[in-house]
């Protein structure tokens, strides 16, 4: 039993973010953000079909559960670890390693869990570790951003943890499989919107653009990859087929890169354009069929690689200028080339050119919508192909390399382990494109599909040049301007404020009336009270217990001192805390 | 070597231009050839219909998604720390 919880990959990177410190203590720290991603990336070849389960409180949980699903995403995460870790190798701080670590460790868990309470756990592992990599940036709307980003996602956790009680209260089963449509309860779609909160979906996706935009530069690389696509995974666990999913995801595709078009912050057109990626995995889970799921994790693999890579590409620029919004940026393809072609890349990838990762995978799930006879989502889906091509293939590189403006700066290029780890993301976006059947080869289902056929070249052909025709047209109307643009956190962004004011005037108007009142009839009344009490406690009490009050006095001192007043430190020792106990039930 | 070979084309925007054009051009034709048996509806048997769908697509796209920005959306980036 203690030796299968070790096999475990997230075990793995728990104890490689405890380690961190000493062998930063060594300054091995480098060599050892390069060894444990790649031990587990190698060890997940090697997991059992079933292990690590444990009877606890009566409950049977299993750690463990390797199937063709599963080992598609421990593949692209562990890979995604090692190239996210070589790419951070110049941050000094352990602490941002660490959260990096459990923050995989958590997507990792919640992957290979086999039923609702091990998810649940590393659920909540991945929202209180990620929050620390917002937190890091240590700007004051950092901190800001990162509150909203954890309260949102303790808010979808509870309604996650509602849905699992519901669940066990019907079924008595909390195992972790398919959930056929026809017999889904109110508990299993909590469940679902649990998920889906993760995943973006509009309306409850404003989380996204929000945070991400505000963490660190490697955080957001981290970021960019597990949070939603741990949330497919567990989509395309529990609700494939669902038509509810197939008609948000495609809703999705066209409001994220909606606002990418429009946005200016080079890492927020990002962050909306992972909402519109992500809805062709929910879009295709939602449409169910072979092809489709087939797709959607096939997308996920892909998205994964692809959109780190733009992250670490506009990250570089943010690192060597202090820059991401593209009014602020241009002309800087003179002092960034590798950069600019490695992001390049990534911007075609995301397009899906032929000989990238984007074909082979978008198409499968465009293709699965056409498949099913369902022609307005798979023009949804195309239109949001061309948008993207659009907002994240030409905008985003044109404004920042290129640009009408010159912005005057020159930074160097970004530093070598940057630049390796984009090289090792390109180099998989194109290695995909060009061998396909490495990717096929994985998926849960058998593939039978040919991306590279003479009418999807056509058609690809086709709405890439004339989209770029567009562009080309339009280019003066998408000067990017120094602004932002309001979305749906509007209502709990203002609503926080709405309360504030609610607080502050009529709430606490009525609160100075009652302690007027109380001060005048209630006050003397209390006071004498207080003196009959005080002569009983003096005269009675203290003979009866003698040295008690000295001791809780003693008590109360030491107890001041571990008591900082930052939620910060009190999360992060709460969250320690859930890990010590994790160990200890674990192990025992 | 990138950098210089980026400017070296950047000096030419007329040729850069054609070759655009020429690609285009070639999108058309080659659409004559494709192998139409999988397609999935009517559109899929028009020759260009992508083309037309990608620039109409991305002409409104941009019409609609600026436009609701600017009468709408659009906020200081300061907005919510007012």
């Amino acid at each position: 039993m203690t030796s299968s919880i070790f096999m475990h990959p997230a075990a793995l990177f728990i104890v490689g973010a405890l380690l961190l410190p000493l062998f930063r203590k060594f300054n091995a720290q480098k060599i050892w953000l390069v060894v444990v991603p790649l031990l587990a990336f190698i060890q997940i070849r090697y997991l059992p079909a079933s292990f690590g389960t444990v009877e606890w409180l009566g409950f049977k949980l299993q750690f463990g559960r390797v199937d063709q699903l599963t080992m598609v995403f421990l593949h692209v995460f562990t890979l995604m670890a090692l190239i996210g870790s070589i790419f951070g190798l110049h941050v000094k701080e352990s602490g941002q390693h660490a959260a990096a670590w459990l923050y995989v460790a958590g997507s990792l868990g919640t992957t290979l869990a086999g039923d609702y309470l091990v998810v649940f756990m590393f659920w909540e592992l991945m929202a209180f570790a990620s929050v620390f990599l917002i937190w890091y940036r240590k700007r004051r709307r950092s901190i800001e951003a990162g509150y909203r980003y954890l309260l949102v996602h303790v808010v979808g956790g509870m309604i996650l943890f509602g849905g699992i009680f519901l669940r066990y209260q019907n079924v008595h089963d909390l195992s972790f499989n398919l959930i056929a449509p026809d017999t889904a309860t109110l508990g299993d779609y909590l469940i679902m919107i649990g998920f889906m909160l993760n995943a973006a979906v509009p309306p409850i996706h404003a989380w996204l653009p929000d945070a991400y935009p505000e963490a660190t530069v490697t955080g957001a690389v981290f970021m960019c990859a597990f949070t939603t696509k741990t949330a497919v995974y567990v989509l395309a666990r529990g609700f494939a087929g669902y038509e509810a999913l197939a008609i948000l995801g495609a809703i999705m595709t066209l409001y994220g890169v909606g606002y990418a078009v429009v946005e200016n912050d080079a890492r927020r057109i990002l962050a909306y354009h992972i909402v519109s990626q992500v809805g062709y995995m929910v879009c295709g889970i939602g449409i169910g069929t072979h092809m489709a799921v087939n797709g959607a994790v096939a997308h996920a693999y892909a998205h994964i690689l692809y959109k780190a890579l733009l992250f670490m590409g506009v990250g570089s620029v943010l690192e060597m200028t202090g820059r991401s919004k593209l009014s602020e940026l241009g002309g800087l393809y003179k002092y960034m080339p590798l950069s600019l072609v490695f992001t390049v890349i990534g911007g075609i990838a995301i397009s899906g050119f032929p000989l990238t990762s984007g074909f082979i995978s978008k198409s499968m799930v465009i293709g699965a919508a056409g498949a099913d006879h369902r022609i307005l989502i798979m023009h949804m889906l195309s239109l949001a192909a061309v948008g993207t091509f659009l907002s994240v293939g030409i905008k985003l590189p044109y404004f920042i390399w290129f640009g009408p403006n010159d912005a005057g700066i020159k930074p160097k290029e970004a530093h070598w382990n940057m630049q390796i780890g984009m090289f090792m993301a390109a180099f998989m976006c194109i290695f995909l494109g060009v061998y396909p059947d490495y990717l096929y080869n994985m998926l849960p289902y058998a593939v039978d599909f040919h991306p590279y056929n003479s009418y999807h070249l056509t058609e690809t052909f086709h709405w890439l040049g004339f989209t770029g025709l567009g562009f080309y047209i339009m280019v003066k109307y998408l000067k990017p301007q120094d602004v932002s643009n309001l979305d749906l956190d509007w209502f709990y962004r203002k609503g926080a404020l709405g309360f504030m004011w609610l607080a502050k005037k009529p709430v606490n108007a009525a609160n100075e009336w009652v302690s007027n009142v109380y001060q005048n009839v209630g006050l003397r009344f209390t006071m004498a009270t207080a003196r009959a009490l005080s002569w009983f406690d003096w005269e009675g009490i203290d003979w009866a217990l003698d040295g008690s009050a000295k001791g809780m006095i003693k008590a109360g001192e030491q107890t001041r001192q571990f008591q900082t007043g930052k939620l910060q430190q009190y999360i992060g020792a709460a969250a320690g805390l859930v890990f010590v106990v994790l160990i200890v039930v674990v192990l025992v | 070597m990138i950098a210089q070979m980026i400017t070296y084309l950047r000096e030419r925007p007329t040729v850069m231009k054609w070759i655009f054009f020429a690609y285009l051009g070639f999108a058309l034709v080659f659409d004559f050839f494709a192998d139409r048996s999988g397609a999935h509806f009517w559109g899929d048997h028009v020759i260009g219909y992508w083309a037309l769908f990608g620039l109409l697509g991305c002409l409104l796209m941009i019409v609609f998604c600026k436009g609701l920005s600017h009468v709408w959306l659009e906020r200081d980036t300061d907005y919510y720390d007012k």
